[in-house]
């Protein structure tokens, strides 16, 4: 659990970060979303005192992060920056095992954790293990960055834009994969990026910052249907937002029960997005699909009038 | 499919390499040297000026065919070069500089007047000439060979051997050879000397060097005026600097007893060592205090971050990162040490300089060789060695 309230962060005059008050519950995944300058690292750097806050409470655990020493505090965050900050003198098993060893454990015990995390992440040790970071590609490095920070088992995680010098198509597979990660370890994560679509597809809880304050914080959903004022709505992509929103939502949760009609030839699996579904109605030139299980079996079907009025609903729902 | 397709394409043996200009040039710069300048020079003793001797005279017809039809070779070899070619230019070129030896004891056979037991042979502009030509070629081998800095260094020391044996069975009427002999012992201990000097200021001025680049990371402001200090220092000329030290060091010697007798002096050790330091600080400062700096600020940024304490950061990050600019620094100071000490014989601190002042006050060119000679070969295999190092201590293998 991370507490802010009211925090600030002042250099001279200049407030990088103005009062701002947040909560992140134990197991949750928080992104903060801005533009560049707008105070989302800083308050990322905050947490683990890479930056003294000038103004408010930052609280962990129940305890004021002052109260902590900041190099026993970073011990038990697990940090990774974009440019992965990978010691390139150290192997790869040496990178991960950093902070384990600085915690003092066993050689042995470092060891196994190290295969452990890189068996996780998809890089065998043998492989990877005895590589330099600089004969890595950019997509493995982070897995190793990445790694790093998990190598101690910190229930806390700070991502400091970690996609965010990568391929459009690596950056795509390394988000399926953290959120995977995240599906199986529930760290409390707290994650910086500028990427919204990013922070839509991993965020249990969205904050748009601006100029050091926050706009709007909620979970993806609420902020899409409801964004409060013009910048928010910008940032979700203007007209795009509807798209959005509907990448968000599952298909198996809209579908009908098969009417009497015949089934329509399109079919599409019910874990997939209504924007899938609507691309693929695109596609096929139909306003119907038969959703499928796993197995390929008929469960129910989705029609496009179905889809406008769910989301009519949605938004209604959420005005009152 | 044609009946063009099926035959095999003609391929042109020499397809798409370029005549290597480099080395071509070198050889055409060694044939004009060696027909054009004196090979060796010949007195019948120490004061009398030499003559000079060409080509022919030096080594008979036969012996001028075969270094003609060797150098020849080289531009033969650069003109289509493969990277055979390359392997076969590298092996000419150092059998060639070990064939030099042979060749001046072969002059020596037939010039030397076995009546004169003074008679001396000199060696000629031809033979320095082709012999830093050589060396040249290597250079531009290692590098189309893509060879580390030791492989020469290695080539040069089996060389030196060669020279050294020809040197101490076969060319006793060599003058450089006269010259040594006639002064071995004091040859020795003005190396020892040579070597020492060097060490102690090189070792002192790293210490130094070290703590006052920290100092300067620490305090941002000491930086500007410390290097206008060292800067300044540099431009001093060197013969000045052990001038200017004379005065103050000899009034310390005379009114501190102390100081007198831990051995400071006006002249001597002392303020050669005094100055040396002041000379190695610079190049040593400022490539530690780049070394430092220039290391990744994401990197040490994640150091912090993952709960590395100041002192593991600096230990285990920073300073590994920083080592191989750092070696750059010492290896650049102590060439240039080298090189320097050799005028800290002027005033009287010893070394191998003493014999470039000796010979030069007795215009005695073979002395002053048989002092630079040496100093010469302790920069390159300083430089060679510290340079390998540098190579070795790159991060995580990193070429």
């Amino acid at each position: 659990m991370i507490e802010l309230s009211h925090v600030s962060k002042r250099f001279g005059d200049e407030a990088a970060v103005d009062d701002i008050s947040l909560q992140v519950p134990k197991g949750k995944f928080c992104a903060l979303v801005g533009t560049s300058g707008c105070g989302k690292s800083t308050t990322l750097r905050m947490i683990n005192r890479l930056i003294e806050h000038s103004e408010g409470d930052i609280i962990l655990d129940g305890q004021a992060i002052d109260a902590y020493d900041p190099v026993k505090l970073r011990r038990r965050i697990g940090y990774v920056i974009q440019h992965t900050g990978l010691f390139p003198h150290w192997t790869v098993a040496r990178n991960i095992g950093l902070v384990p060893r600085l915690l003092k454990w066993s050689a042995t015990d470092v060891q196994y954790r190290v295969a452990e995390l890189m068996h996780l992440l998809g890089l065998p040790v043998d492989e990877f293990g005895h590589k330099y970071p600089h004969q890595l590609s950019g997509g493995q490095a982070q897995r190793v960055g990445v790694a790093r920070a998990l190598a101690a088992d910190p229930d806390i995680l700070l991502m400091d834009e970690p996609f965010g010098a990568l391929d459009p198509i690596t950056r795509e597979k390394l988000q399926d994969e953290l959120a995977k990660l995240q599906a199986r370890l529930h760290k409390t994560v707290v994650f910086v990026t500028h990427d919204m679509d990013e922070a839509l597809k991993l965020a249990d809880h969205l904050v748009v910052m601006r100029k050091g304050q926050i706009v709007q914080q909620g979970s993806p959903l609420a902020l899409l249907q409801n964004p409060s004022d013009p910048f928010v709505e910008s940032m979700l992509g203007g007209l795009e937002r509807g798209l959005k929103q509907a990448a968000l939502t599952r298909v198996k949760d809209h579908m009908t029960s098969m009417g009497p009609t015949l089934p329509a030839q399109s079919r599409i699996p019910g874990v997939f997005s209504l924007r899938q579904a609507l691309s693929m109605m695109l596609r096929d030139h139909c306003d119907r699909l038969t959703v499928v299980d796993q197995h390929d079996m008929p469960v129910g079907e989705l029609s496009l009038r179905r889809i406008i009025k769910e989301a009519q609903l949605d938004n209604g729902n959420t005005r009152e | 499919m044609t009946l063009m397709d099926a035959l095999p394409t003609p391929r042109l043996r020499w397809e798409g390499r370029h005549p290597n200009i480099v080395l071509v040039s070198f050889s055409c710069i060694m044939l004009a040297a060696f027909w054009v300048f004196d090979v060796v020079s010949m007195a019948p003793n120490r004061i009398v000026l030499g003559t000079g001797h060409g080509a022919l005279e030096a080594f008979g017809w036969p012996g001028a065919l075969l270094v003609t039809l060797l150098l020849a070779c080289i531009g033969i070899l650069a003109w289509q070069p493969s990277h055979r070619h390359y392997r076969a230019l590298l092996a000419a070129v150092v059998f060639i500089m070990a064939l030099m030896p042979v060749g001046l004891m072969a002059s020596s056979y037939l010039l030397i007047d076995p009546e004169l037991p003074q008679a001396r042979l000199g060696i000629g502009a031809a033979y320095w000439l082709v012999l830093f030509v050589l060396l040249l070629c290597l250079v531009e081998l290692r590098l189309r060979l893509n060879l580390t800095r030791i492989w020469p260094t290695l080539l040069l020391c089996g060389v030196a051997l060669v020279w050294w044996l020809c040197a101490a069975f076969g060319l006793g009427a060599l003058a450089l050879v006269q010259e040594f002999r006639a002064r071995d012992q004091q040859f020795l201990s003005a190396v020892g000397q040579h070597i020492k000097l060097v060490s102690i200021a090189v070792s002192v001025s790293i210490v130094l060097g070290l703590a006052l680049a920290m100092l300067m990371r620490r305090y941002a402001r000491l930086q500007k005026g410390a290097f206008a200090v060292l800067n300044f220092l540099q431009t001093i000329p060197s013969l000045a600097l052990f001038g200017l030290l004379l005065a103050p060091l000899a009034w310390l010697a005379a009114n501190v007893p102390f100081l007198g007798q831990l051995g400071v002096s006006g002249i001597g050790t002392t303020p050669a060592l005094i100055a040396l330091i002041a000379y190695s600080l610079l190049p040593i400062v400022r490539n530690t205090y780049t070394a430092l700096e220039q290391v990744s600020p994401d990197t040490l940024e994640a150091a912090k971050g993952m709960g590395m304490r100041a002192g593991q950061r600096f230990w285990q990050v920073r300073l590994p990162l920083a080592l191989p600019v750092l070696l750059e620094g010492v290896r650049i100071t102590t060439v240039q040490a080298v090189g320097l000490t050799a005028v800290a014989a002027l005033i009287g601190a010893g070394g191998l300089g003493t014999f470039i002042f000796q010979g030069l006050g007795q215009a005695a060119m073979d002395m002053v060789l048989l002092g630079a000679l040496p100093i010469l070969m302790m920069a390159l295999v300083v430089d060679a060695g510290l340079g390998a190092l540098a190579e070795a201590l790159r991060p995580g293998g990193t070429r």
